[in-house]
């Protein structure tokens, strides 16, 4: 097993920059979700670990060894795609056993590894049938499995469950998650859904317009965003955000913005505008909650009640914010509502970076 | 969901176009039938006398004729399915410098008539001393089907999946190996297709067999079909033998090939 790191690693298809200076380090038995946008450049940094694109600047290694120059097959790493993939004409047997074979391995050893593998993927029974035969979510696990068997350095998983249905996808989510726990080899796994990385990465990297905008334990990028881009990319419902003049007053700062006039105590060191991002959780009706700054009027645009939860979206002066409201909302869109904010659950950025202010 | 109406319609329609294709192939093979010695007309029925492909097959000297069709068939359809299957990998599934000019200038192969090649490709031929050889017919034709067969290959190659090679990429295999093993498997009834194509052509092909060959022993049968035709100019009877003769072993071909055939022409056109 080995880790993974790429050092300012730039691909460019002609005047088109995919992916700009990438420095990212996938210690050893880890598992690093990339996850971005579509056209982030995350499936090209994963296809250029592959080897199947080539590197236009920087280096990408594994373990100790500078892979650039090095083809897929020497790389020592096993691929799952998001089509699966499975050669269509060979059993499922065949399947798990093609790498294997490519590489010599004596045929009872190919044997058994098929076998405890089928066990661990729970597709035993499937071995002589054609992936035509499965259906979607046996062919995943197929997919997984031909993986799996390899034993390579490296996963690499390229979008493997967006062609499964939701509750399918709930469920391998977990299943791989374990599976990578109990065989510990490191993973670099490619999504563009923010869920999934969310519960499945040891630690995160978020990828936009072909640079990386930050890395870190799930907790790190929920909580402490490094820009505007990370925090309403991450979370569901995203980060609501206003602009906001500041003002010192009584030990704490007012925010002033369209339709918005809060004072937000105990916090200071804030430049006299910013971007104000606002989790829905750090936003709660009016009456419901003490010690929340306020009140913003509004009125409501949408009701999402998920039952345990709901969520409001409410129209400030053009500006769309998510509250949070606990079980089900006798809320209904053109209502006017008041709601406050969590102080100490706001976020700020900078106006014109878009960088976090701490 | 289709009314009864537009149904029957849609049955008369596809029937009365069958008929138009079918009549002249049903009329040479009665008129094949025909009696020999009676009044010869196309396409009636006047009793079954199959000894008039007897009487074909050897005042036509049709035996050696076929032979000859047959050698060139089988050389120049497996010689050509093998290299365009190799160039249509090359051109659908690898990424490489000119690969766009190259293939502009493969397809130059397919736009070309033999008639306009024809007279220099006959000198040419002469000075290297091939006319009057099974060569002259031979390598014109993996010439010129080379060309259709990249061409076909390319637009079938293009369908395969791109994970489905990179796949075995990574697990290990070569190109080599992958082009027989994972992904020429997918391709039977588009290679198929495209050896009977080349088949009909090349058993076809007329021109190059005229102006290539004076030595009766390599003349292809469409050839002495024509020799023959000009020696029995009024017996409709015999003509029509020798016709159906000539065109029999490539309607066996294309009946035992047909399901792969409409297959692989339906390969491409609607996603699979």
């Amino acid at each position: 097993m080995a880790g993974v790191r790429f050092v300012g690693v730039d691909k460019r298809y002609g005047s088109v920059e995919a992916v700009r200076g990438l420095d990212l380090e996938v210690t050893d038995g880890e598992l690093m979700v990339i996850v971005g946008p579509s056209g982030s450049g995350k499936t090209t940094a994963l296809r250029m670990l592959a080897g199947l694109e080539s590197i236009t600047a920087g280096e990408v290694l594994i373990g100790d060894r500078v892979v650039n120059r090095v083809a897929p097959r020497e790389r020592d790493v096993a691929m799952v795609f998001q089509d699966y993939a499975l050669y269509p004409q060979m059993s499922v047997f065949d399947n798990l056993a093609f790498g294997l074979r490519r590489r010599k391995v004596p045929k009872g050893e190919i044997a058994a590894r098929v076998q405890r593998a089928a066990e661990l993927l729970d597709i035993g029974s499937l071995l002589e049938r054609k992936p035509g035969q499965l259906s979607g979510g046996q062919a995943q696990r197929v997919a997984l499995g031909r993986a799996l068997v390899r034993q390579p350095q490296v996963f690499l998983m390229d979008e493997p469950l967006s062609n499964l249905d939701a509750k399918l996808r709930t469920q391998t989510r977990g299943e791989i998650k374990r599976l990578q726990q109990d065989v510990r080899t490191t993973t670099v796994y490619v999504t563009h859904d923010q869920v999934e990385a969310m519960t499945m990465g040891d630690r995160i990297a978020v990828m936009n317009d072909g640079v990386l905008e930050q890395v870190g334990t799930p907790e790190e990028v929920y909580e402490r965003p490094a820009n505007r881009f990370v925090a309403g990319f991450i979370g569901s419902p995203a980060m609501s955000f206003f602009d906001a003049a500041v003002t010192r007053e009584d030990g704490g700062v007012r925010l002033r913005g369209e339709g918005v006039d809060v004072h937000v105590p105990e916090r200071s060191a804030l430049p006299a505008s910013v971007i104000v991002g606002v989790r829905p959780e750090a936003a709660r009706l009016w009456g419901t909650t003490t010690g929340i700054a306020g009140p913003v009027p509004g009125t409501v645009v949408y009701v999402e009640a998920l039952g345990r939860e709901t969520f409001v979206g409410v129209d400030v002066a053009g500006s769309r914010l998510a509250v949070y409201e606990e079980g089900r909302s006798a809320l209904q869109p053109g209502d006017t509502v008041e709601f406050g904010l969590v102080p100490g659950a706001l976020r700020f950025f900078a106006p014109d970076s878009g960088a976090a202010i701490s | 969901m289709t009314s009864r109406r537009e149904l029957t319609l849609t049955y008369v329609v596809l029937g009365a176009f069958s008929l138009f294709a079918l009549a002249p192939v049903v009329g040479i093979v009665l008129t094949a039938l025909q009696d020999p010695d009676g009044l010869a007309a196309f396409g009636s029925f006047n009793g079954l006398h199959p000894s008039n492909f007897a009487d074909a097959w050897r005042d036509g000297n049709f035996g050696p004729y076929l032979r000859s069709s047959v050698i060139v068939m089988v050389v120049v359809v497996a010689v050509a399915s093998v290299l365009s299957v190799l160039a249509g990998y090359a051109f659908g599934m690898m990424r490489f410098r000119g690969s766009q000019v190259l293939f502009y200038v493969v397809l130059l192969g397919l736009m070309i008539p033999t008639e306009a090649i024809v007279v220099p490709l006959y000198y040419d031929y002469r000075d290297a001393g091939l006319t009057d050889t099974y060569w002259a017919l031979i390598l014109p034709q993996i010439g010129t089907s080379v060309a259709f067969g990249t061409f076909w290959m390319r637009a079938f190659f293009r369908t395969v999946p791109r994970s489905l090679v990179e796949a075995a990429r990574i697990d290990g295999a070569s190109s080599w190996f992958t082009l027989w093993r994972v992904v020429l498997p997918l391709a039977r009834p588009a290679v198929l297709t495209m050896m009977l194509l080349l088949s009909m052509w090349t058993w076809n092909e007329f021109l190059l067999a005229l102006v290539m060959v004076t030595d009766e022993g390599l003349r292809t049968a469409p050839l002495g079909l024509s020799f023959f035709q000009g020696r029995n100019q009024t017996d409709l009877t015999l003509l029509a033998a020798g016709a159906v003769i000539v065109a029999t072993p490539i309607v066996l071909l294309y009946v035992f090939l047909q399901r792969h055939f409409i297959r692989g022409m339906l390969s491409g056109a609607v996603k699979g």
